[in-house]
């Protein structure tokens, strides 16, 4: 469990009396912080190097929900021909995007089993790995 | 009114939604050790593969041949979808009775959804469809039964594509008169052919018959089920459930079980599973049933024993169960037969809060104790604390050879996605 202290940040500037005498503590946790909708949304692992211009590495931990509604240009997870991809969705011209100078945009054919997984909501950043096991 | 949701193919749905690489394949789920077939997707069903209960080893080729993908039961994947599930539907209606690990009964009362009890079905479909991404049938109805008859249409019936609604006269005869009796909510197989025996062949006839007259042929639970049928509810699950009457944990072994000691292992496991259960729904146990087998298809012959222990106080203790069950091995134990199932029943149940203490026979029951075990379980997982008698390395445990990731339910097996 997380312990969240708000207090604001400050200029530093003296002659005031402390806002902290005040503060709150509030109890938060990940999940209530970053999840919005629990049963709808479910977690993955980046793999790759394609979507780094939209700050996703690899190895990094995805919340991908599935209560979300798509919008265009929104970084998602799709089924394409059986393999889930973490791309771009670029709803006009019905292409995934990447986020890589070298990577080409795909374009989505008739024949393509696509359907789009989830919207990826947050990325997390596992600067050392996780150690826990559920 | 009433709405039943249930999954389709539950356990064969869920093992696709994290590999979509076998979504358009034939899945077929097996049960507990591998053994039968327990559920099969659309797909296979379609190819004729993956009939409920038939052994896999008696089909393994036809499996082979229709290029069918083959999986163990994954329960800890399907419960956690399974609560999804109930979440999502929940959402629908203002009361809500989880049937089943895949059903799901709503309750509306007297609200009517401006939009219309068809769309409304279509709308929970689509949400679960969405969230879950789980294939879900709706059935709505004035009573129970018709919600679950309705259900049956949704997924059976041509023409209702997944939604279906008895509001009418019109609806409620086409649905009675498109199923067979056996589809019907508490009719089995042997009850149907006496109600045939007596000129009712569907379920309209069943509808249409004379409740008092059924009443005197058949018995109460019969006369309500036609009740139900013609709009009148009877069935109710606000009475509070009993407590079970009598608690059993049993399983068949992964491999066959040939010393003592895995065998006293393995009962140890099943009285702590019984036991728990036992505080949860705040009982104590007179009795021990304390039982291991052979297979019955085993060359050598069938061998069976039973060991009842009655304990000196009712007990609701894991360590005192479980040393009966380490005393009955040496009763039950015999050289050379290979064990192929065991389990612990715990029967002659009585109410905690009723229970009276005997002067001269103290409980031999540590609370504290079982309540810490308790708790630490359930914060930390199942079997996080157990005895040291259940072994630490469990020999016994169940085979699955053919076990999905745990998707949802432990860290390393969370999906990759390509970037």
């Amino acid at each position: 469990m997380l312990r969240f202290i708000p207090i604001p940040a400050q200029a530093g500037i003296s002659g005031f009396e402390s806002p902290a005498a005040e503060y709150t503590q509030s109890a938060l946790n990940l999940d209530e912080l970053l999840i919005d909708h629990p049963s709808a949304t479910y977690l993955g692992y980046a793999e790759g190097e394609s979507m780094v211009g939209e700050g996703i590495f690899s190895g990094d931990l995805l919340v991908i929900s599935r209560f979300e509604k798509v919008k265009d240009q929104d970084v998602v997870v799709a089924n394409l021909n059986g393999v889930f991809v973490c791309k771009k969705i670029d709803k006009r011209r019905a292409m995934l995007l990447s986020a890589a100078p070298d990577r080409a945009p795909y374009h989505i054919r008739e024949g393509d089993d696509f359907q789009i997984e989830g919207v990826v909501i947050r990325s997390i950043r596992l600067h050392r790995p996780l150690v826990k096991s559920i | 009114m009433y709405a039943l949701c249930d999954a389709n193919s539950m356990y064969a749905s869920c093992e696709k939604i994290f590999d979509p690489s076998i979504r358009n394949k034939p899945v077929v789920v097996l049960t507990n050790n591998d053994g039968c077939i327990c559920a099969a997707c659309h797909i296979a069903k379609r190819l004729g593969v993956g009939k409920k209960f038939i052994p896999y080893f008696q089909v393994r080729e036809d499996l082979e041949r229709a290029g069918a993908v083959i999986r163990s039961s994954n329960y800890e994947l399907y419960a956690d979808i399974s609560q999804r599930m109930m979440d999502t539907c929940s959402r629908f209606a203002p009361r809500c009775h989880v049937y089943s690990i895949d059903e799901i009964f709503h309750f509306y009362e007297g609200w009517v959804p401006p939009e219309g009890w068809f769309e409304h079905g279509r709308a929970i479909r689509r949400a679960v469809w969405t969230e879950v991404r789980l294939p879900i049938g709706v059935g709505i109805g004035p009573t129970p039964t018709l919600a679950k008859a309705a259900n049956h249409a949704a997924k059976r019936i041509e023409g209702y594509r997944g939604v279906a609604v008895i509001d009418n006269e019109t609806a409620r005869r086409h649905i009675l008169q498109n199923m067979a009796l056996t589809d019907v909510w508490g009719i089995g197989s042997r009850l149907a052919k006496r109600l045939q025996a007596l000129n009712i062949d569907s379920p309209w006839q069943l509808a249409n018959a004379n409740p008092g007259w059924i009443r005197k042929h058949f018995s109460v639970l019969v006369e309500s089920t036609v009740y139900e049928l013609q709009g009148v509810v009877k069935l109710s699950w606000d009475d509070v459930r009993a407590s079970k009457k009598e608690i059993y944990s049993t399983r068949s072994f992964g491999q066959r079980i040939r010393t003592p000691d895995v065998l006293g292992q393995a009962l140890v496991q099943h009285a702590s599973i019984a036991a728990a259960k036992l505080r949860r729904q705040q009982s104590l146990a007179g009795v021990a049933v304390i039982f291991a087998t052979s297979s019955p298809h085993d060359a050598q012959g069938y061998y069976r024993k039973y060991i009842t222990h009655r304990f000196a106080v009712p007990t609701q203790d894991t360590t005192v169960i479980a040393n009966a069950c380490r005393q009955a091995v040496q009763a039950i134990y015999r050289p050379g037969v290979p064990f192929y199932r065991c389990g612990v029943g715990l029967i002659d149940l009585s109410e905690k809060a009723a229970f009276q203490q005997d002067l001269f026979t103290p409980s031999a029951d540590n609370p504290g104790l079982m309540q810490c075990l308790d708790a630490i379980n359930a914060r930390y997982g199942r079997n996080t604390a157990y005895l040291a008698g259940q072994g630490i390395q469990q020999k016994f445990a169940m085979r699955r050879e053919f076990l999905s990731p745990q998707y949802t339910t432990r860290l390393s097996d969370i999906p990759r996605i390509q970037c």
